[in-house]
């Protein structure tokens, strides 16, 4: 039947082809139609098994619906297809893509380190960034074990049991740790190759290889096939260690776990056993006892090997001593910054008192923000600097901001300061409030003097003025005369107030001047006033002296009122033998002592002090 | 590194942990122990210049209670028999027994000991039993565990036979 069809069809294609050569015939001559079909005919009988296979398998590429063109047009979709499904198809290309890119590197290396150089930097500083992230781990790990409570105890535990600090800290710490990976071939239970950390020795792998898949064996066997073809026994306890064993069609990859292992454990080494099912699947199927060809699987077993201290895991309080130095130097500079404070604190309460107790100074407000003090307030104009008066507090004028509005102070120093400059009082006079009166002192210039008896209101702060402590200062002029007046002495015989002829001529000098200096004064209302003293030596009784004193005071106020000076300016005393006058010898004290003496001072004229 | 899987196969009491002992330490001991379930023991040889690492199951003897469990023999790469001399009962069993090994494990290279050789006075076996093994194509030997007899020489063949078998195979 087949056989027909396919005869069949060469016929329809025999006279599809019979159409064609119509196009060679022409040259042909026409009256040979006849001979035309006989060659068309020869052909079909000699060509028809050729022209059949032709068809067939031109057929069987139509069927196949496969051309380059149809690959290159589904490539792309069939490989993100596959790639979606599993890593078969990245398995497969791996050992392609590793030679081509081989091949590559070999030909032209600049290129590809052209290529992959932004690949490596970023990798590169990962890297480091991972080691350092590592190293500082380390460190915090290596404090907290140093210094907690619990690492001396491991401290002891390890001088006590002589095992090393090390493997004591591992003991405690541990969470769990993969120590031991097999891949077993299913079959035979031989060992195809093993992996352990560096510094667990094991030995007798192969033994241990044999026996789990013994113990497997025996366990499968004792509860019958359906189990064991769920997967057999999958994980069993050995003291502290648990064999976990994930079962594959031709291989079994057992992990030996100290502590507790995580059911993601299980899944990785699933996936393990599947790229070994994968990427060994030839060598597997044709194992005959020759491990050589799973040496090259020891790299994919060691990635299940992990150790996973709890001291890894951040929701660990582990931070806490090592936050320690840093909760320490927290606090002392908290500390530090409190007594800082504390002692800003109280420069500033000292400058505020500072300028509250300064005169002319009326504090409204003082404000402290961080380092910056700021003041504002009424300050009078008489008043110091602030900035003196804080810099003279311990602050630091460079920090501070002030305003001041100005004001008038009644504070008595202001007041008086104003009263002196309102006056124009010289340096000599003393100036002073007492109440609401200025009260005056010291010695003034006669000029002044008599300028202030025109000056009818009162400075700012005072209701009255006293000036008449202020003594009046002789002008310069007259300094000589008076000084002449209180050089000269009238000397007295002994036991006498009687006045000689020496007497006489130094009381007309003394008239003279004192004249003289009245006339001087006489406009500005001022008069000398003449204070006579009388002495005595020390001969005869107290009493007798004292009156005697007297007595030559008198006489000398009478002679110079003879001579025309005014009574009310003379003023006699007799001291007696007070306040004698000194003098090298005796007699010579004596001599001297029988005298009068003058002393002049300026007082306002009482006349024209009435008058006004 | 070649590893191979070596079953030995035997009834109670032959002496398959005895001859394991004797090949790998060195040692006998008068002490009977019976073997539960499997012991695997490791055996490290150069045959022809190849490091041969021979991986022995040895497992519990078979007897009325417990027959030899498939499970242990499958993917053997080789037998060793172990019949007791000076029991013929072993011997007459040893033909099911390898139909066991040939249905877990295939057509392996196998040896057969005849263990207690020392013990001459008990011997049960006649040249004709030996005879009509070997005519079957089995490589026989007289053992003893305890005098060290042969040991060496069975599990030397074995090695030979099974790296030949590979050589054949591949």
């Amino acid at each position: 039947m087949a056989r027909e069809r396919v005869a069949g069809t060469p016929r329809l294609q025999v006279e599809r082809g019979g159409a064609a050569p119509p196009p060679a015939a022409p040259p042909l001559p026409a009256p040979l139609p006849p001979a035309a079909d006989e060659l068309a005919e020869l052909r079909r009988l000699l060509l028809a098994p050729e022209r059949r296979q032709l068809e067939a398998l031109q057929q069987r590429l139509d069927a196949m619906g496969l051309t380059a063109a149809d690959v290159a047009a589904q490539l792309p979709e069939a490989i993100a297809l596959r790639g979606g499904q599993d890593r078969q198809l990245a398995r497969a290309l791996a050992p392609t893509i590793d030679d081509a890119l081989g091949e590559a590197v070999r030909r032209n290396p600049r290129d590809i380190a052209t290529a992959i150089f932004p690949v490596l930097g970023p990798a590169i500083r990962k890297a480091i960034a991972e080691t350092m992230a590592e190293l500082v781990s380390s460190i915090n790990r290596a404090l907290e074990h140093s210094f907690s409570v619990r690492g001396l105890q491991w401290r002891l535990e390890s001088w006590r049991t002589g095992v090393p600090y090390a493997q004591v800290v591992m003991k405690h710490a541990l969470v769990y740790r993969v120590e031991q990976a097999f891949l077993i071939h299913a079959e035979t239970g031989l060992l195809l190759a093993h992996v352990s950390p560096p510094d667990l020795s094991v030995t007798d792998a192969d033994l241990i290889s044999g026996m789990m898949t013994a113990i497997r064996d025996f366990v499968g066997d004792s509860f019958g096939e359906a189990e064991k073809g769920a997967g057999g026994l999958r994980t069993f306890a050995v003291g502290e260690l648990t064999v976990m064993v994930e079962q594959g069609p031709r291989a079994l990859l057992a992990a030996v776990v100290r502590g507790q292992a995580p059911p993601a454990l299980l899944r990785r080494l699933q996936d393990t056993l599947e790229a070994v099912h994968f990427q060994y699947a030839l060598p597997l199927a044709s194992f005959d006892g020759d491990t050589a060809p799973f040496e090259p699987a020891k790299p994919l077993l060691a990635e299940c090997l992990e150790t996973v201290l709890s001291t890894d895991r951040p929701r660990e309080v582990g931070g806490r001593v090592a936050w320690l130095p840093w909760a320490v130097l927290a606090m002392l500079a908290l500390v530090a910054f409190g007594w800082w404070r504390w002692r800003e604190g109280q420069r500033f309460a000292r400058a505020v008192a500072a300028l509250e107790a300064e005169p002319g100074f009326a504090l409204l407000r003082a404000e402290r923000d961080g380092g910056r003090w700021q003041f504002a307030g009424l300050r009078d104009p008489l008043a110091r600097d602030p900035r003196t008066v804080l810099a003279e507090a311990g602050a630091d004028t460079a920090a501070v901001r002030d305003r001041w509005a100005p004001h008038l102070s009644f504070d008595p120093g202001l007041v008086a300061a104003r009263a002196r400059a309102v006056l124009a009082a010289p340096a000599s006079v003393r100036l002073e409030v007492r109440g609401d009166t200025l009260v005056g002192g010291g010695a003034a210039p006669i000029p002044w003097l008599v300028r202030q008896r025109a000056q009818v209101v009162p400075p700012p702060g005072v209701q009255h003025v006293r000036l008449g402590a202020v003594e009046p200062l002789l002008p310069a002029a007259l300094v000589p005369v008076a000084a002449e007046v209180a050089g000269e002495r009238v000397l007295f015989a002994l036991g006498s107030s009687a006045l000689d002829g020496a007497a006489g001529t130094a009381l007309d000098r003394v008239a003279a001047r004192l004249r003289q200096l009245d006339r001087a004064l006489e406009a500005d209302g001022f008069v000398a006033e003449v204070r006579l003293t009388g002495r005595a030596d020390t001969v005869g009784t107290e009493a007798a002296n004292a009156e005697l004193s007297r007595e030559r005071a008198d006489a000398v106020r009478r002679a110079l009122g003879a001579r025309g000076v005014g009574v009310t300016t003379l003023e006699s005393v007799g001291l007696g033998t007070a306040e004698p006058l000194a003098a090298p010898t005796p007699a010579e004290r004596a001599r001297l002592n029988r005298s009068v003496s003058f002393t002049v001072r300026l007082v306002p004229d009482a006349a024209e002090e009435g008058s006004r | 590194m070649i590893q191979k899987k070596v079953c030995m196969v035997g009834v109670f009491g032959t002496g398959k942990t005895s001859l394991v002992q004797r090949f790998i330490h060195s040692r006998f001991s008068e002490k009977y122990h019976s073997t539960v379930g499997v012991k695997i023991d490791r055996k490290a040889m150069t045959v022809a210049g190849q490091e041969v690492n021979l991986v022995l199951w040895d497992l519990a003897g078979r007897d009325e209670h417990q027959d030899i469990s498939g499970s242990y023999l499958r993917g053997a790469h080789a037998a060793f028999f172990v019949v007791d001399g000076t029991r013929r009962e072993t011997l007459t069993q040893l033909p099911d027994l390898r139909r066991i090994v040939r249905e877990h494990a295939g057509d392996v290279p196998a040896v057969v000991a005849l263990n207690k050789a020392d013990l001459v006075d008990q011997w049960a076996l006649t040249h004709d039993d030996e005879a009509l093994l070997r005519a079957d194509g089995v490589h026989v030997l007289r053992t003893s565990a305890k005098a060290g007899e042969n040991v060496e020489a069975a599990f030397t063949h074995l090695g030979w036979a099974v790296l030949a078998a590979r050589e054949g195979s591949a």
